[in-house]
């Protein structure tokens, strides 16, 4: 009879595990489709942004088009999510280059319309920075439970491996120094 | 700020120096009752003691009521003594901190509000606030009041039921409108054993609650809090690096562990502590120099929150 409950208990508490181990695998998708929502939000200001810069700079041009060509081939949906991640850091770094260059520019630097994607861009950067910690902590914790016991016994029979966590892009990790911006 | 500063304010001397003949007055009644009320019980336990109990207890009866009714008398003048206090000094005090600044001591934090903050998990069933100071610090407009709030169980004993109260909070809650918009509610609250044990409950097996348990990796912020959130995405990005660092040294800066949530645009913060502010005293001179060092300093500390989490920096699309 004891052995009995026992086991119903172990099978109940397995269940649970099991269980729990596949709803971190999907927090994994999940999270990483959080990524994907914020990119696109991302890239659909940069549009916006190309205009109103233009009608007040002539210098910007090379930023401008080099910006214009990295959200089209984002835009361009057959690219892989590795590639995507790069574009974006690249597409981050030129932003905030021009973002730093608008200083020269004190009309572009008091339009309404700027000051408001200027913000707006702030806020899909650390929305972006939010979305990227929190699939790292997702895929911490997934690869914690198939690492450790009991979960590593579920992990080898479902064939579940350990999935890497996103590195910053190098570009990112610097820190940005405005001559290195000017001068490019 | 210390009170160096502020003794230099002639009306705010001149208003303490027409309070303190008001105090000694009150001081002195009430020692007058307590005098009289500890003389009659005294009388009758040593009547008792010497074996005329009936006789002394009388006897010591007398005393003890007249003491009651000095007390009472004076009653109506300590508290208006107490409002002067609050209306005149307090709030001169808060105009010397910033002009923004004002006090409402019969307002608090009603509630409903505390409720909803969901600082607390339990609902209180005995609920007083008083001392609303509400104010501006630059572009965010923040409000605190002093709450104590507590709930009640009820024992079957021998001598029949037995009413317990306990405290859920008792302290002071701040409240600040907060830098970045947002849907969810985010909530951080000290951890312990009980809160630690649930948070692996929930995330390794079963979660009973509509929020999950959001692990950060500032592993200090993680191993002195539990933060719960409707979004994960959304809590990270409230709880940036950032703004965690600057958490941990607001927690650092206060006696207890505090709690803090985010809801509807709004950053709650509860912060125990063990004594009632703002409180005109009875036994000590309000002529002392530090009377009003304690009382500014919790100002202030509230004043400079907004400045420690820095909710002036308005870059994102809320202004």
């Amino acid at each position: 009879m004891i052995i009995a409950i026992i086991l119903v208990i172990l099978i109940i508490i397995g269940i649970f595990f099991y269980n729990s181990l596949i709803g971190k695998k999907n927090q994994v998708t999940n999270a990483f489709s959080a990524i994907d929502v914020m990119l696109k939000k991302r890239f659909d200001l940069i549009p916006n942004l190309v205009e109103v810069v233009k009608q007040y700079t002539n210098y910007e041009s090379e930023t401008l088009s080099k910006i214009v060509e990295l959200r089209t081939r984002a835009s361009a949906g057959n690219i892989s999510d590795a590639e995507k991640a790069q574009i974006d850091s690249q597409l981050s770094t030129s932003v905030k280059g021009l973002m730093v260059n608008v200083e020269n520019y004190p009309d572009l630097k008091a339009n309404t319309n700027f000051i408001n994607l200027q913000s707006t861009w702030a806020e899909s950067e650390e929305q972006i920075a939010a979305a990227r910690r929190s699939y790292n902590a997702a895929v911490t914790d997934y690869n914690n439970s198939i690492m450790m016991f009991p979960g590593s016994l579920f992990a080898g029979m479902l064939n579940f491996h350990p999935v890497p966590v996103l590195e910053t892009a190098v570009e990112e990790r610097k820190n940005i120094s405005a001559k290195d911006l000017f001068n490019n | 700020m210390q009170f160096s500063s502020l003794a230099g304010n002639v009306a705010l001397q001149n208003i303490l120096a027409t309070m303190e003949v008001e105090r000694k007055k009150i001081a002195s009644t009430q020692k007058k009752g307590y005098y009289f009320i500890g003389g009659g019980i005294l009388l009758g336990i040593i009547g008792s003691v010497l074996g005329f109990p009936m006789p002394s207890i009388i006897a010591g009866l007398a005393p003890v009521i007249y003491g009651g009714i000095v007390l009472f008398k004076i009653n109506d003048e300590l508290q208006a003594y107490k409002h002067t206090y609050k209306r005149d000094v307090i709030s001169e005090a808060l105009r010397f901190l910033d002009s923004s600044l004002t006090i409402a001591p019969q307002n608090g934090i009603v509630a409903h509000e505390f409720i909803h903050s969901q600082l607390f998990t339990t609902e209180p069933d005995r609920y007083k606030t008083e001392d609303l100071v509400s104010g501006r610090a630059e572009k965010t407009a923040f409000y605190f009041a002093e709450v104590h709030a507590e709930y009640k169980t009820v024992t079957q004993t021998k001598n029949g039921r037995k009413t317990e109260w306990h405290d859920i909070f008792k302290g002071i809650i701040f409240v600040a409108d907060f830098n970045k918009n947002f849907n969810g509610s985010t909530i951080v609250r000290p951890k312990d054993f009980g809160s630690a044990i649930g948070a692996w409950f929930s995330t390794n097996l079963f979660s009973f609650s509509d929020k999950d348990v959001i692990k950060l990796e500032n592993v200090d912020f993680d191993k002195t809090f539990i933060t719960y959130g409707t979004d994960q995405v959304e809590s990270r990005y409230l709880l940036t690096p950032a703004m965690m660092e600057r958490i941990l040294r607001l927690n650092h800066n206060s006696k207890y562990s505090i709690s803090l949530s985010f809801i509807q645009s709004r950053i709650y913060i509860g912060f125990p502590l063990d004594r009632n502010y703002f409180e005109a005293p009875i036994f000590k001179s309000l002529l002392n120099p530090d009377l009003l060092n304690e009382d500014i300093s919790t100002i202030k500390f509230m004043y400079d929150i907004v400045k420690e989490l820095d909710l002036n920096t308005r870059i994102w699309s809320k202004n």
